[in-house]
């Protein structure tokens, strides 16, 4: 059967620049806060899918003017944003997913009503939603084994959902935090 | 034997779909919610998201929101993806397509195909769906009981067997010839002067209970499983016949009678009359039923045609049923034309059978030389077939049991016929009969190509032209009662499969010398319309039905599908898809029609009753325009007794004779009608005073007319509302509708041009139903005739209607009117206000 492709696109919004707190809608952090918690804030309520819709597309017309946003017109959805972690999954057709990639590469601003400078990292790109869920839930759970790792004092129960359950991840995971470091090598250096 | 009691023919059915029907007896048919999938599929798929408000206290960054805030979207985020698997996840046995879905499909694996076996058991272990078959069940303690007396019984039964057995070979050894039984040829059978109604044939003693007041057809069991039956206590024409298929059927069957695939109908219960006799004196007997014997009917009296007549009783002036005869073919010229032997079968509708018989015996009891009267009803049965696959569908079931060497044979014709897809185009009537194997030696049957090239086609095309059948004259063996014993007396299915076992592998069974010759015939439908598709009609020994009709069931078409079964709906439908009555509802002007007509009554006054009083139709508040509230006679029938003479239909009604049909109410056969029609002014309209004529109706603009219809002429009296009748006719240069832009009225200072436009629209504009300006319904002194079926037919695409018309009120406008006004009608449906213009014509 002929079928539509699709890609799937699992994007982090990061802010390394912890004194952004334009137009109000962020407090300064307190200082005891680690930068990795810093770095991967949450976004503001007011950013929404369809804004990161808007982002995208503008981001493709600057980029690749009418042919590129034509091209990625019918296709491009948010399949899923979480402004509390700052993750999104993004839908694109197969054969122009390259094009919503450099969008999200060249950004380097939320758009208007949130107006805050970040930087958008595509983590994965995979042919189904559900391998993108899954990397998701893969990275959720290390970043919080990182900020209880680095921040030893704060009272937390770590035996919930972010508890890995099997062996061979918890091994890799006391081996060092390079599984971190694929897509954040920098921010341990900052922090340390 | 009484005129059976029909039953509900119309049952409601418990199927999902029923085709349209009026809405006077159900005004608010409850439409069931339908389960949008899309959006519980999306709904499944949308993930669970949290605020940043809600995650984060007053926008503060600290950790342990943080890593709540990862913990919340890990959950989301698994409960999605398990959301949207169990959202497409399906059970194996509703992945099947819907013709091999099984009502026992979900908690029996072997009941899905077989590549979805394994993971229906995998579910059904999942499920824990119980499991247990009948076979393994522990029965009841009611259950252990009778199972016990059984037992019981059957050893007894054995006893005794084994004793009598003892008993008979002691005496063989006694005389010391024991095969001397066997030498004795029997007498040949010879038919009792008296004749009687046949007896249908003793049921297995499991059976016998349920068949005490009606019989059932040779594929009973065949049809139980998969149809709805008449319901037990009411049997029609005493038999137990199929009304419909369970599975949705109005479309399928459409589609499989006219463009690919093919509809069957066990027909056993048409019962069949044998004359036999010398030919002037079976000649004398049928023109005593007035049957028109004139010259060029000579194919049909040489045997080579079937016709269908109208028959007649001796002293009635009404005819009583339309019946197909055929003749046996009329062998060597060595003796006088008349004086020889011949027969000769009657097939009628059960409805008409008892009535016939007594006339037939009537007579034939005067006849001279004698003529044998003899009921074949449950000797022979019968199998219709119809679509483009039907004749792929029989050629596949029916193995002649010979190969003769001949140039021309009716078997060689028989198998050159591959490829045809309508019996129509065989010469109308035309018949063939030879002798077949017992199907179940080719049982699967295994699909047939058709011929794909051009050359072939020709042949084909050269044969039907050419029609070599007609020269050979043989007699079909079927009219031979010893040949259809012989041919009934099939081989056990045990013998058939171990002679299948014993063949290679790949490969039919030898056909051997011991085999039955089972005698069949094969007719298509006599004068069938060329354009549509035609009937095969086959008879053969009553016993045999049962496993032709399962060769052809299983039949692998080579279009795809096997064929459908029908039922009597079924066989309606087409009928009127096709623009043909339907004997007996479409013919109230007969017994048996007038019988159906107040059988329907009463059901349809039932389904009435049960609605609440806000729900149905109250028949005094219809409007019919002009002032004038209630529905014009009985709103649930086809009031008939409205169009007889008014003093007439008064004097029935306070008899109470309501349900008896009005003594001066007849059919007139349809070429007698068009007869009258036709030639002018020629007789008084005293001869048919009460006729009525079977009409097919089409509408001109809108609508669909339903059974129970009103038919009206164009009104004569008010001259004005026949004009404005009129003008709904459609104007011949274009079919486009001429609407009125708008409504609002023209400013004051309006342009001479757009005044005379809109002068021009309104001219040409034809009021639309609802509107105020659309005529209102004739009167009832207007009143011509009945819908007696009526629907929407997929045919044509549009509404369209079989019924009935008193000729003596139509004669008028039809010898005296314009060509283009002579036929039109104004058709109402009961209980609706809302009036349509109509064409009819005879059929």
């Amino acid at each position: 059967m002929v079928r539509i492709k699709h890609r799937y696109l699992l994007v982090n919004i990061l802010y390394p620049d912890s004194n952004n707190v334009a137009n109000g809608s962020w407090k300064r952090p307190a200082d005891d806060v680690p930068y990795t918690v810093q770095f991967r804030r949450p976004t503001p309520d007011r950013m929404d899918s369809k804004l990161l819709a808007r982002l995208v597309r503008d981001g493709v017309s600057e980029l690749f003017g009418d042919y590129g946003s034509g091209m990625i017109a019918g296709s491009l959805q948010i399949k899923y944003f979480s402004p509390a972690t700052s993750t999104a999954i993004i839908r694109v057709s197969r054969d122009h997913y390259r094009m919503v990639w450099a969008a999200l590469t060249f950004a380097t601003h939320l758009p208007k009503p949130v107006d805050l400078s970040c930087v958008i990292q595509v983590v994965r790109v995979s042919g189904t939603v559900k391998k993108a869920e899954e990397e998701a839930i893969r990275r959720a759970r290390l970043s919080i084994r990182r900020a209880a790792a680095i921040a030893p004092t704060t009272d937390l129960t770590l035996g919930g959902v972010g508890a890995i359950d099997n062996a061979a991840s918890d091994d890799k995971f006391s081996n060092g935090i390079e599984d971190l470091d694929d897509d954040d090598g920098d921010d341990d250096d900052d922090d340390g | 034997m009484a005129q059976p009691t029909l039953p509900a023919p119309s049952a409601p059915s418990k199927k999902r779909k029923d085709p349209p029907i009026n809405s006077a007896f159900r005004p608010h048919a409850q439409k069931k919610q339908k389960t949008d999938h899309r959006a519980r599929q999306r709904d499944a798929r949308t993930l669970s998201t949290q605020t940043t408000s809600k995650a984060f206290h007053n926008g503060a960054l600290d950790v342990s929101a943080f890593i709540k805030a990862r913990e919340y979207e890990i959950t989301a985020l698994q409960q999605g993806i398990q959301r949207s698997g169990h959202a497409n996840n399906r059970r194996a046995f509703q992945q099947v397509p819907k013709e091999l879905r099984r009502r026992t499909a979900s908690h029996n694996a072997k009941k899905v195909p077989k590549r979805l076996r394994r993971r229906a058991e995998k579910e059904m272990i999942e499920d824990n769906t119980p499991t247990v078959t009948a076979r393994r069940r522990k029965p009841t303690g009611h259950m252990r009981l009778r199972l016990d007396t059984m037992k019981r019984l059957r050893a007894l039964g054995a006893q005794k067997r084994a004793a009598k057995d003892k008993a008979k070979e002691g005496k063989a050894d006694a005389t010391g010839q024991p095969d001397r039984a066997a030498a004795i040829l029997p007498r040949k059978p010879k038919l009792k002067k008296q004749p009687t109604l046949a007896k249908p044939p003793t049921p297995k003693a499991r059976f016998r209970k349920r068949q005490i007041h009606k019989s059932w057809l040779p594929t009973h069991l065949f049809h139980t499983k998969r149809a709805h039956m008449t319901p037990p206590s009411a049997p029609l024409w005493r038999f137990s016949i199929p009304l419909t298929p369970t599975q949705k059927s109005y479309r399928p069957t459409h589609r499989a009678a006219n463009e690919r695939g093919a509809v069957a109908w066990d027909m056993s219960y048409i019962a069949t009359i044998a004359l036999e006799g010398r030919e002037d004196s079976i000649e004398s007997l049928l023109r005593g039923l007035r049957v028109d014997m004139a010259q060029g009917r000579a194919k049909w009296k040489n045997g080579t045609r079937c016709r269908e007549v109208w028959i007649y009783g001796r002293d009635s002036k009404h005819p009583i049923a339309p019946v197909t005869i055929i003749w046996s073919a009329s062998s060597t010229v060595e003796v006088q034309p008349s004086s020889r032997k011949r027969t000769l079968f009657l097939r009628m509708h059960p409805s008409a059978f008892t009535q016939t018989w007594e006339e037939v015996l009537k007579m034939a009891r005067t006849a001279k030389p004698a003529v044998t009267v003899e009921d074949l009803r449950f000797e022979i049965g019968s199998i219709d077939i119809t679509g483009p696959g039907s004749t792929e569908a029989l050629l596949a079931a029916l193995w002649p049991t010979q190969t003769p060497t001949e140039e021309v044979s009716v078997e060689k014709t028989w198998a050159s016929l591959l490829g045809l897809t309508n019996p129509a185009s065989l010469p109308a009537g035309a018949m063939l009969a030879f002798d077949t194997q017992d199907p179940r030696l080719h049982h699967p049957p295994r699909t047939v190509q058709p011929p794909t090239s051009q050359q072939e086609y020709d042949n084909l095309l050269r044969l039907i032209a050419e029609w070599p059948v007609d020269r050979l004259l043989t007699n079909p063996v079927i009219f031979d009662r010893i040949a259809r014993q012989e041919g009934s007396r099939l081989p056990s299915q045990k013998a058939i499969n171990r002679r299948k076992s014993l063949a290679t592998p790949g490969a039919y069974p030898e056909a051997i010398a011991t085999d039955p010759a089972i005698p069949i015939l094969l007719y298509t439908t006599p004068d069938s319309d060329r354009r549509t598709q035609s009937t095969w009609t086959l008879l053969a020994p009553w016993k045999t039905i049962q496993p032709i009709w399962y060769s052809i069931q299983y039949y692998p078409l080579s279009t795809g599908h096997q064929p459908r079964f029908g039922g009597l709906n079924e066989k309606r439908q087409l009928a009127f898809q096709r623009g043909i009555a339907w004997f007996p509802a479409d013919y109230p002007g007969t017994d048996a029609g007038w019988e159906w007509e107040m059988q329907e009554r009463r059901v349809r006054l039932e389904e009435w009753k049960k609605r609440p009083k806000a729900k149905r139709v109250s028949w005094e508040r219809v409007d019919l325009g002009g002032g004038r509230r209630g529905e014009v006679g009985d709103g649930l029938a086809c009031d008939w007794s409205l169009l007889l003479r008014r003093e007439e239909a008064a004097v029935a009604r306070e008899e109470g004779q309501a349900t008896t049909r009005p003594e001066g109410l007849a059919h007139l056969p349809p070429a007698h009608a068009r007869e009258v029609l036709s030639n002018a002014a020629s007789t008084s309209p005293s001869p048919i005073d009460g006729k009525l004529a079977t009409i097919r109706l089409t509408l001109i603009t809108r609508g669909v007319p339903q059974t129970c219809a009103r038919i009206y002429r164009l009104p004569r009296t008010d001259i004005a509302l026949r004009k404005s009748w009129l003008t709904l006719l459609e104007k011949p240069n274009g079919n486009h509708k001429h609407h009125l832009p708008t409504t609002v009225a023209l400013p004051k200072d309006a342009s001479p041009h757009l005044l005379q436009r809109r002068l021009a629209q309104s001219l040409l504009y034809t009021a639309q139903a609802g509107e105020e300006t659309y005529p209102s319904c004739p009167g009832e002194e207007d009143l011509i005739g009945f819908v007696t079926t009526g629907n929407f037919n997929l045919a044509e695409g549009k509404g369209t209607g079989m019924g009935c018309v008193m000729l003596a009120k139509v004669l008028e406008d039809v010898r005296s009117g314009e060509d283009e006004v002579r036929r039109l009608c104004v058709v109402r449906n009961s209980g609706e206000g809302i009036a349509r213009l109509g064409r009819w014509e005879v059929v």
